[in-house]
């Protein structure tokens, strides 16, 4: 794949003044006002005026509706702080109310991070931008019917939505100390998302993430999880994050890249428990950036938050080129960044738990999974005709390689009871049909370690239909008008 | 709570595990596919993953008919050079109060006119802050009864929203309590900006230590930039005014980096603004501006630093209500500009010091180039040379690590062929008067002129002259340090 050495870009940059101003409760780690000083920082060090500035819209039901159920939703639209009694039993369901717990305003908190994750996958789509940055998003955890790690609404996975619209192959790569869970969940049995995680694996939240989690039916061997013990610092980092992408980059040909820069996996972060500079950990988007691919970056974890801006200011620096000082300018919230007052930090002493040989082998291991892709070995010869191939004879083509072929073919010509779920909702992308994704009706088991079970029944499948159906009606009524005039005021 | 809070997070997610994670999972991870699946797992099925939209045929995309779904603010622009931006910016914060974002907002709106964005700058006032001295005692008095729960705070401040108070608690926060050393020391240029109207209301009636305090705190702006360095602004005029380089107020005689030109001559801002206002000149009572100069003898404790002293019209009008926060504000964002000016010249500083020591990383090498072996002697090298016998002996390699680009071959040649010549063995006798009798080295092929028994003794001495051979790179260091001088 072609890598071209830095180049100025365009870059846009979407953030929402009130973001900073919600509040996850007292104690909670969580601080939405980590994306204001980035903010803030970015603009005194002279980096907003060189990008294009966007106010997201609010995200509207309808829209998180695309990944999310109806109901859940539903649910996040009309819980607040002052009736949460009454809704007990689905705060329970729907996992609110200890790690996410209901603050105020958590809907519009929820509406701008995916506003902006949703705007920029657009603005990507247009080609109008090269690298689109969301400070607001990442919020990675989110299920489908499910808040998890302080987050509700998976903005990354609305974007990706949004991107596969034009995009035939999305990368989606997540540099959080967590795993990746929600992302890769949600598109754990498609090959049109690899998801690739590095994080802290072993008694450590959400648990998930293990080496030979590797994706299921269609998406066998399109998710790609590295687990990592404590203390990884920018050089070991760097030496399993190049090969890695470099191999994913090469075998699974993306056309548009989707990086979390989760800022948690930083040295003294209050939750994590790696050792990365914000160095090292901008090292990461540098590299991501040389493949000059349309490039949305996100937010995410990041717990001692003057650290948390200072990576993400530095990563809005590498994104558009421009070389900022390590003396931090004045800013609104300077006293944040004492005693030092530096942009760059240093490593702490702690030992790093990956030795050499772990990496190595991991490394390894990866390698042999990357290789059972299907067009791994004959990409150059398979040459993808960008985007163009209709996605039916591109299944075809690639099933002939495929052992599971003969379920996958079955499957599409059983009558497909679930396309009328989609039908009504047409917007603006055509979302009709779904026979390439009957793959995941019948999880497979397969040899190989992934013995996923939880196939679906289908009575629940019914009655998530009629909920759609009934909930689509007030849904729509939601849709706001978020124009907003610009700060100053006359 | 927030032990609480945290502990319940804990034990639900496994964060336990901030340290060292010491569990026998390192052996399950690489053992062999036949260990324990992990609890938690990714599900599979219609609950849990997405649907993929299809793909867009290439033919059937409209991207300009797509909706942006959000609104742009701000746009960059080549048209307006950097500097002319940077300083466009200044002028709304200093001025007129804006922040750096208001500013651009303002510019892109007249479609990065600068011209215009300039005289529209005073037709808008940014929204200005609602919160009153009284908010501000009452969100502290709320805030030590309850911490962080807004919403309790809310019940005493009812008008405020939750959003607004938790901006304003952030932006309080770090300045309350000034705890640091760093803070300690940049006490002495500082005043904490948000909460200096409160304890400014407070000290009325509070101890002379306070009092002693806050009179630093709001008098610093006076006469502190004594050599007007910031970037000089354009001339750029409003109806009041023209705002002109540095220099002294012709009201109040203080020395200040941004003057207003006048009818009444130039002001400074606070004059300026003064007069703007009320139309008459402020009354000064404070010391003339010759007066300003003299030395101040034994510094009382309760007096003001040199060079800034205590306007009591200010101190009236401060305790008269609304002109106090006029000039307290002006005051903020006075000392708002000198901190982002000590960032910039930070910034400034560190940038001449990089591009130095990177120059200096050039030389090093063609340096070294230079010191590469050659075997032809400049006169330069023979002087050397011969005070490296009087300062080694006939430790030629010392001599040679001296030179830097001969061998210790060389040396020893050197020593033979030119020993006639420049004396040497009397350049040798009186390095051996100071450091006793030398080595004989068996290779030289010259006469031995030591004893065998000396040998030994001697030999012992070398190692200990030989070891601290001044490194050949000394020169570079100091003109390292001289650079790096020069630069600061």
């Amino acid at each position: 794949m072609a890598m071209q050495p830095h180049s100025k870009k365009r870059v846009c940059y979407y953030y929402d003044s009130d973001i900073g101003n919600y509040y996850y409760g007292q104690g909670h780690p969580m601080k939405p006002h980590r994306i204001r000083m980035t903010h803030n920082l970015l603009l005194n060090y002279g980096l907003y005026r060189k990008m294009e500035i966007y106010r997201p819209h609010k995200a509207t039901a309808e829209e998180m509706t695309k990944f999310h159920s109806d109901d859940y939703i539903k649910f996040l639209r009309s819980i607040r702080p002052d009736n949460m009694s009454e809704y007990n039993k689905q705060m329970q369901r729907f996992n609110v109310g200890e790690d996410c717990p209901v603050f105020d305003g958590l809907y519009e908190f929820c509406q701008l991070s995916a506003g902006g994750s949703v705007a920029a996958a657009v603005k990507l789509n247009k080609q109008a931008s090269e690298i689109c940055i969301n400070w607001g998003g990442g919020l990675h955890h989110a299920k489908k019917s499910e808040a998890s790690g302080f987050c509700y609404v998976n903005d990354i996975v609305l974007g990706i939505l949004e991107l596969l619209k034009y995009h035939q192959r999305v990368l989606y790569i997540d540099i959080d100390v967590h795993h990746g869970d929600g992302v890769e969940e949600a598109f754990y049995t498609t090959d049109r998302v690899m998801t690739v995680s590095f994080h802290k694996y072993g008694e450590y939240f959400p648990g998930t993430g293990d080496l030979r989690d590797i994706g299921a039916g269609k998406g066998k061997y399109y998710a790609v999880n590295i687990p990592l013990r404590d203390g990884m610092d920018d050089e070991s980092y760097e030496s399993i994050f190049v090969p890695i992408i470099s191999k994913v980059m090469e075998t699974f040909q993306p056309s548009a890249v989707v990086l979390q820069c989760g800022a948690d996996s930083l040295t003294g972060d209050r939750l994590g428990c790696f050792n990365l500079t914000v160095r090292g950990h901008g090292k990461c988007v540098e590299f991501v950036k040389k493949y000059n691919l349309p490039f949305m970056m996100v937010g995410g974890g990041g717990y001692t938050i003057r650290n948390v801006s200072r990576a993400w200011t530095y990563e809005t620096s590498v994104a558009l080129g421009v070389e900022i000082a390590n003396e931090l300018p004045y800013n609104d919230y300077f006293e944040y960044f004492g005693p030092d007052f530096k942009l760059h930090i240093s490593p702490s002493n702690m030992a790093n738990q990956n030795t050499p040989e772990y990496l190595e082998k991991i490394k390894t291991r990866l390698f042999e999974n990357l290789r059972m892709l299907p067009h791994a070995p004959g990409v150059q010869v398979q040459a993808i005709p960008e985007d163009a191939i209709h996605e039916d004879s591109d299944n075809e083509d690639k099933v002939d390689k495929d052992e599971r072929l003969p379920q996958k073919e079955l499957d599409k010509r059983i009558a497909p009871e679930n396309d009328f779920s989609d039908s009504e909702d047409e917007g603006e992308g055509g979302r009709r049909d779904q026979r390439s994704y009957k793959g995941r009706k019948r999880p497979r088991l397969e040899k190989g370690g992934d013995s996923k079970d939880g196939g679906l029944d289908d009575k629940s499948l019914k009655d998530e239909l009629k909920s759609d159906k009934d909930d689509k009606e007030d849904l729509k009524s939601s849709i706001e008008d978020n124009k907003k005039e610009v700060g100053v005021a006359p | 709570m927030v032990l609480a809070a945290k502990n319940g997070e804990d034990a639900r997610n496994g964060r336990r595990s901030r340290g060292p994670s010491p569990n026998g999972h390192v052996q399950t991870e690489s053992s062999d596919d036949d260990s324990p699946v992990p609890t938690d797992k990714i599900r599979v099925g219609r609950d849990y993953q997405a649907v993929c939209p299809e793909l867009t045929p290439e033919n059937l995309r409209k991207p300009e008919l797509l909706a942006d779904r959000a609104l742009l603010v701000w746009s960059p622009t080549t048209d307006i050079a950097d500097s002319k931006l940077e300083d466009y910016i200044l002028l709304a914060k200093d001025k007129y109060g804006y922040n750096g974002e208001q500013a651009l907002g303002m510019l892109f709106w007249h479609k990065h006119d600068l011209d215009r964005a300039v005289l529209d700058l005073a037709n808008f006032t940014p929204f200005p802050d609602e919160w009153s001295v009284e908010d501000k005692v009452l969100f502290e008095q709320a805030f030590q009864f309850h911490g962080k729960s807004f919403h309790r705070i809310r019940q005493m401040l009812p008008e405020k929203t939750i959003a607004s108070l938790v901006k304003y608690y952030y932006s309080w926060k770090k300045i309350r309590s000034r705890t640091s050393q760093m803070d300690k020391q940049a006490r002495k240029l500082t005043t904490p900006r948000e909460d200096g109207t409160p304890s400014e209301a407070g000290s009325e009636g509070g101890s002379n230590d306070d009092s002693d305090h806050d009179e630093k705190k709001w008098t610093i702006h006076r006469g502190i930039r004594r050599k007007s360095d910031t970037p000089p602004r354009s001339g750029t005029s409003d109806e009041n005014g023209n705002q002109g380089e540095g220099g002294a107020c012709s009201n109040c005689g203080v020395n200040c980096t941004v003057t207003h030109v006048t009818p009444k001559g130039t002001l400074c801002t606070s004059c300026f603004q003064h007069w703007r206002r009320t139309g008459i000149l402020r009354p000064t009572s404070g010391p003339t501006a010759s007066k300003r100069g003299a030395p101040i003898g034994a510094r009382h404790k309760r007096k003001p630093p040199r060079g800034m002293y205590i306007n009591h019209d200010d101190l009236a009008a401060m305790a008269s209500g609304s002109a106090g926060v006029l000039i307290l504000k002006a005051m903020d964002r006075e000392l708002e500009a000198l901190h982002r000016q000590i960032q910039q010249n930070k910034q400034v500083v560190s940038s001449l010091k990089r591009k130095h020591s990177e120059s200096l990383e050039d030389l090093r090498p063609t340096g070294d180039n230079s010191s590469r072996i050659n075997s032809r002697w400049t006169n330069e090298e023979l002087l050397l040379a011969v005070q490296g016998v009087r300062k080694y002996g006939k430790d030629f390699k010392s001599i040679a690590e001296v030179l830097g680009n001969k061998t210790e071959h060389h040396v020893r040649s050197f020593f033979v062929n030119y020993r006639k010549r420049y004396n040497l063995d009397t350049v040798l006798k009186d390095y051996e008067k100071d450091n006793g009798p030398v080595v004989i080295d068996d290779s030289v092929d010259e006469k031995v002129e030591l004893d065998d028994s000396l040998d030994n003794n001697s030999s012992n001495d070398v190692i200990c002259v030989s070891p601290t051979p001044p490194p050949p790179k000394k020169d570079f260091k100091n003109t390292k340090i001289s650079i790096a001088q020069a630069s600061k």
